[in-house]
């Protein structure tokens, strides 16, 4: 169970983390989605106590980090790849850490093994891919056989093979009654692996709900109507209560309507069609459209009114591009 | 990797888990694996040695050289230096290579610290042991064990290996002779204390070549330029500051021979040293315990 109520981080003038406040839950997967530089990697830090906040608090467990007596066996995280020296061996590593705790060696290699670390173990982490640093920062989090995971991008760098390993630890995991809270930028990650979503955006919290909740809701069925006749077809879709936008390259699209009705009101007003498509709205759909403010570096829309179904009247110019160096956005590049 | 898409099996439940926790016996432990298991720090450790006792051999065959050439012989003892100084005593030549050792033992202590934030080891380290302060005095006691350890086992066989030419030259270090017993145990306080401040520098600065450089700075070239500014000139402040740089009123508690007024008793320089390391340490507690990582 992890606690966050009004916590803020500030870097300088930079606000990192804007007073969130939520619950992770033990027993489920909780997802945290948000683009880069959103928050999420400072949050984790302030969970772990290596971060002080500027304001609010965090609780693991019902205590502050700090105040744990047996921290590794209360939390166990993976802030970023290799937070390791790069001079020692996996098992030196992992021995190390189990040395504060009196784990036992015995445990060392359970956890070498678990994560199939077994054949690199004794060899210096500096020659470490991404994927084997990954799997090791997972065996660090697991050495003391925590209540709590907190997991950053984890399947960053990992091959296919190693996403589905970790999908199926931290399902496993979850299932035995654990607190799993788990990062990535990636929406279709975090829908196959959570169950539970918080979504940030520039510091703040944008959505707390079941991530099944947040695809249904978030997401919205569009028809798109292709037509020589687009005025004439417009009015009539309005009058008949309907919301339409402007689409790609002078088609229109209508929120919220199935095509049948569409077909209907266009043969109803005598308007020819050369396109009738429902377009489905995707999981990515529905997260763009609820970060679509937040994000903290975008690239220029290429073509006017192209985001699928990002579109509901966003306000002006979109976010300011800031330059300002982000402590937030290092996530795992800092070495 | 043969088992990586498998369903993970459960973790046992280790018995002994009652008695996972933190304390700071096993921090120590931790931190002296930390030291032994990088090759930097162990070649280190060798290295100081090496160039303690090299250092010493030198000197001695300096010694065995003067005395067998009259010229030189005659040239030393009308030397009126070396004549102040009471002659070339063989305490001298066991415990010369202090100077050099320094060097190394400083980096030996930045390096403990400033090589966990270069390679973010740091946060691995403190969220394992979240309190921070006993990460750094475990460190402290790990540094400064080792550093005993090794001076004394350098300062041993300094004197092995000198004793031959020493002995032949009635230079031989006399036990019996407090001032030169103060030498010995000075040279060990002395560079116990280096490596102390040497960690607290580290801490403050975090980066490895911040913490080499200011180090370099305030035990070789401040000193070394004071050294010059002492003698170019008789000029008060000059003098006053001069003897309450760190190494400078440290180094009274390895000297023998006659007292210059211009410099602090031996005890009373070592204090000033102390004084520095102690400062360093608290500053870096009290920036260890607030600063983010």
């Amino acid at each position: 169970m992890i606690e966050a109520h009004g916590l803020s981080k500030h870097y300088g003038a930079k606000t990192a983390v804007d007073e969130v406040s939520f619950t992770v839950r033990p027993g489920v997967v909780t997802g945290f989605l948000g683009p880069n530089g959103a928050g999420k990697s400072t949050t984790m830090r302030l969970v772990m106590g290596l971060d002080r906040p500027s304001g609010g608090w965090v609780t693991v467990n019902g205590k502050p980090y700090a105040q744990h007596r047996s921290p590794l066996t209360e939390v166990g995280a993976l802030l970023e790849a290799k937070a390791v020296h790069p001079g020692r061996s996996a098992y030196q590593h992992l021995r190390v850490l189990a040395a504060t705790h009196g784990i036992s060696t015995g445990r060392v290699d359970e956890v070498i093994e678990l994560t199939g670390l077994e054949s690199v173990a004794r060899k210096r982490v500096g020659g470490f891919s991404l994927g084997m640093g990954q799997r090791l920062g997972i065996a660090a989090a697991l050495l003391g056989d925590p209540k709590t995971l907190l997991l950053d991008e984890p399947v960053n760098g990992l091959d296919p093979e190693g996403v589905l390993w970790v999908r199926n630890l931290v399902r496993y995991l979850a299932g035995q009654g654990r607190t799993i809270f788990l990062s990535s930028h990636l929406m279709s990650e975090v829908a196959v692996t959570a169950d539970h979503v918080i979504v940030i955006g520039k510091g703040k919290i944008l959505a707390d709900m079941p991530v099944k909740d947040l695809v249904d809701g978030a997401s919205r069925r569009i028809v798109r109507v292709r037509t020589p006749q687009a005025a004439a077809l417009d009015g009539a879709l309005r009058a008949a209560g309907l919301t339409v936008q402007q689409g790609d390259d002078g088609t229109l699209e209508v929120v919220d309507a199935e095509a049948a009705q569409v077909g209907e009101i266009a043969a109803a007003g005598g308007v020819v069609l050369h396109e009738l498509t429902p377009v489905a709205s995707t999981l990515e759909d529905a997260y763009m459209a609820l970060t679509a403010d937040s994000v903290e570096y975008r690239t220029e829309a290429l073509s006017g009114g192209a985001g699928g179904g990002a579109g509901d009247g966003t306000p002006g110019p979109a976010t300011t591009a800031d330059t300002t160096a982000d402590p937030t956005v290092t996530e795992g590049a800092d070495r | 990797m043969s088992a990586v898409a498998t369903t993970p099996r459960p973790a046992p439940s280790t018995p002994a888990a009652r008695n996972v926790r933190v304390t700071f016996p096993r921090v120590v432990r931790s931190e002296w694996l930390k030291f032994r298991t990088l090759r930097s720090t162990v070649w280190t450790v060798a290295i100081t040695v090496v160039l303690m006792v090299g250092i010493s051999l030198m000197f001695a065959a300096i010694v065995q050289v003067a005395a067998s050439t009259p010229e030189m012989q005659e040239g030393m003892a009308q030397d009126p230096d070396m004549q102040a100084a009471g002659g070339l005593r063989g305490i001298f030549v066991i415990t010369v290579g202090y100077g050099f050792a320094q060097l190394a033992i400083a980096v030996l202590g930045a390096l403990s610290i400033t090589n966990e934030y270069s390679s973010g080891m740091i946060r691995s380290t403190f969220a394992a042991e979240p309190r921070r302060l006993p990460v750094l005095w475990a460190k402290l006691l790990v540094v400064v064990t080792v550093t005993v350890v090794l001076t004394v086992v350098a300062l041993a066989l300094a004197w092995l290996v000198t004793y031959p030419m020493l002995d032949a030259n009635g230079l031989t270090a006399d036990l019996s002779d407090p001032e030169q017993v103060r030498a010995l145990v000075g040279t060990v306080l002395y560079l116990a204390t280096i490596a102390a401040l040497s960690l607290g520098v580290g801490v403050l600065l975090r980066h490895t070549a911040g913490a080499i450089a200011t180090l370099v700075a305030v035990l070789f070239v401040v000193p070394l330029i004071f050294t010059i500014a002492t003698q170019a000139g008789n000029v008060e402040w000059v003098r006053t500051v001069n003897k309450f740089l760190p190494t400078v009123a440290g180094e009274q508690v390895i000297s023998t021979g006659p007292a210059s007024g211009d410099l602090l008793e031996p005890w009373q320089g070592f204090a000033v040293l102390a004084a520095y390391a102690v400062a360093a340490l608290v500053a870096a507690a009290a920036a260890l315990k607030r600063r983010d990582t």
